[in-house]
């Protein structure tokens, strides 16, 4: 499904990726893991289409399309999700009202029907229900005031309602606490099917041990440097990234 | 040749015109020889009404009239306008809304006086794409309540400009909306003088211009104690624009207990808009008060990725933005009157 091949990325005049290679595929799972600085976000930046995060040579591949060449909005419509490690606030925009001109800016985008506001809220409380989003939640301006784990489970919910194909997740597990990490965990396990595929950015094993990958990758200085199965997570833990780099080397 | 009435117009070098060169933008011709037209819709019961231009003023007009603080403007507009209009709520009288037109080129006036306990909302619209002058005075008395919005459409090359003076009683209330989409030179100039004790205003607006100018110059004056004001003023500039927002509030020597308060905001979309905002005070009593803050920025790009990634095109993603950012401004009374001009400005600088 995802096919990245000897990426670099610029950000302004820096260099941030330098040849990543990695290949994913439909229904599995994947972690990247890597220090702070090795090049997390501006990968899962760069897959959303971010403004400003220059791709200057390699290729993206999304099902058989060059992604670096779509608009964010042309890459949602596609099926590409991210959730952001900084949802921002937006004053004056309701949750609701946000989710609602989303879903169907999506849909449109896709030539389905658009849905009236009482069909988007039906839909909405039957998937905030679990991730225990209230309606007064919704009813408040987009992720102003919200907690660090209530914007968290807004992007978990606005993953369910919005049922990518591909999902990457940088840093949901940032500022948790255990509870909230178990809750963002069974949302996105929830989500596991042989037609999507995930991509969990993070920087520490312990949100590996409620969604178990099936590959985890290790980025370090714009490359990937090491990969493993599910076991690398523990090693890392054990060793640290510094050790496991240097092996690699 | 140039007129008399022309060279009384204040040039860019006077303080408070320095971003509205009103006499270049007039040119010789001035605000020319004819004049604007005030029109009123039905007329509510309670709402007594006098067309200036007829004989006979009653003693309720003559009274007040000419008697407000003015700018040089608006001195010009009283000695030269021959028309419009004076409204009166009496005592204890409230009255639902009326609408007052201001069209046609020219000079033109108005009058408006709450007696005490009175109460009223007055919907006030600009037509035409003409160069007008207009010179307003209201007279709120004790207790009166005056909800008054503001409506002043895109005018082209037109030069319009407009001065509301307004003197509030013990514990009067004004709230006032201004919904502003400039034209060549557009400029509203407020003196709101708080002359009684517990008096308060309230002042928002918004502005939504595309190569256009428009101005909002204001003077809140704190006569005595324990008065109140807020403005809240939020602006769009797009194009080769100019938003200016002027509010000077001054506090008299033992008006103590005064609480004021002014914010303007703006976003400027490219780079040849223009915001200049200027909030001022001062303070001549010891315990108030007072604060004021001013912002010009773009809008978040943050935000804008946000908002893109989530299925929104760039168009829809800037407008979801800019309406939210001036929707923050317009109070409850005057969302009906002026949102669909909001929204068709904002569609116009989001294409």
């Amino acid at each position: 499904m995802l096919e990245i091949k000897n990426l670099h990325v610029k950000v302004g005049d820096k260099e941030i990726l330098k040849g990543l290679n990695l290949s994913l595929a439909a229904g599995q799972v994947h972690a990247i893991m890597g220090p702070n600085g090795s090049g997390k976000s501006t990968l899962s930046y760069v897959l959303a289409g971010r403004a400003g995060y220059d791709i200057t040579q390699g290729t993206i591949t999304y099902n058989g399309e060059d992604l670096g060449a779509l608009a964010p909005e042309a890459r949602a419509a596609k099926g590409v999700f991210l959730a952001m490690q900084y949802p921002v606030e937006i004053p004056g925009v309701t949750t609701m009202m946000f989710l609602k001109s989303a879903l169907n800016a999506q849909r449109r985008a896709r030539g389905e029907k658009e849905l009236d506001a009482i069909g988007v809220l039906k839909i909405v409380r039957q998937k905030a229900a679990t991730l225990n989003v209230s309606e007064e939640m919704l009813k408040r301006a987009l992720n102003v005031g919200f907690s660090g784990g209530e914007k968290k489970r807004l992007e978990i919910l606005q993953m369910k309602l919005f049922e990518p194909k591909l999902a990457i997740l940088d840093e949901t597990d940032s500022g948790l606490d255990i509870d909230a990490l178990k809750l963002v965990a069974e949302g996105v396990n929830s989500l596991r099917d042989p037609s999507r595929a995930m991509l969990v950015i993070t920087h520490y094993q312990r949100l590996l041990d409620y969604i178990v990958p099936d590959r985890i990758h290790v980025l370090a200085k714009g490359k990937i440097v090491a990969e493993g199965g599910k076991e690398l997570a523990k090693e890392l833990e054990a060793k640290g990234y510094d050790q496991i780099i240097k092996d690699a080397a | 040749m140039t007129s008399a009435a022309v060279i009384a117009l204040p040039t860019r070098r006077v303080e408070e015109w320095k971003y509205s060169d009103l006499r270049a933008a007039l040119g010789d011709e001035g605000f020319g020889s004819g004049f604007a037209r005030a029109a009123l819709g039905p007329l509510p019961q309670g709402l007594e009404c006098f067309y200036l231009d007829d004989a006979n003023r009653p003693a309720w007009v003559t009274d007040v009239y000419g008697t407000l603080k003015s700018n040089t403007v608006s001195a010009v507009s009283l000695a030269l306008a021959k028309g419009g209009v004076a409204l009166r709520v009496r005592k204890n009288q409230a009255v639902e809304a009326v609408t007052l037109n201001f069209s046609g080129a020219g000079h033109v006036r108005a009058l408006l006086v709450l007696e005490e306990g009175a109460s009223l909302t007055l919907h006030e619209s600009l037509s035409g794409s003409d160069t007008r002058n207009i010179g307003f005075e209201i007279v709120l008395g004790a207790n009166a309540q005056l909800n008054h919005v503001r409506l002043s459409p895109a005018a082209g090359a037109a030069v319009q400009v407009e001065e509301v003076a307004i003197t509030l009683a013990r514990h009067a209330r004004y709230h006032f909306h201004n919904a502003a989409f400039g034209s060549k030179l557009s400029r509203l100039e407020m003196y709101i003088a708080l002359e009684g004790e517990g008096a308060e205003a309230h002042l928002t607006g918004v502005c939504v211009i595309n190569n256009d100018h428009a101005d909002i110059t204001t003077r809140m004056h704190h006569a005595v104690a324990q008065t109140h004001s807020t403005q809240f003023f939020k602006k769009v500039a797009a194009g080769k624009s100019r938003a200016v927002y002027q509010g000077k509030v001054s506090v008299a020597v033992g008006a103590d207990g005064v609480d004021s308060r002014q914010t303007a905001k703006a976003i400027l979309l490219g780079s040849q808009a223009e915001a200049d905002l200027k909030p001022e005070l001062e303070i001549l009593a010891d315990d108030v008060k007072c604060a004021h803050g001013a912002a010009v920025g773009d809008l978040d790009a943050d935000s804008l990725f946000y908002l893109r990634a989530r299925g929104l095109s760039e168009n829809e993603a800037r407008n979801l933005l800019l309406h939210a950012f001036l929707e923050e401004a317009i109070p409850e009374m005057a969302l009906g009157l002026v949102l669909d001009q909001v929204n068709d400005a904002l569609e116009r600088v989001s294409a």
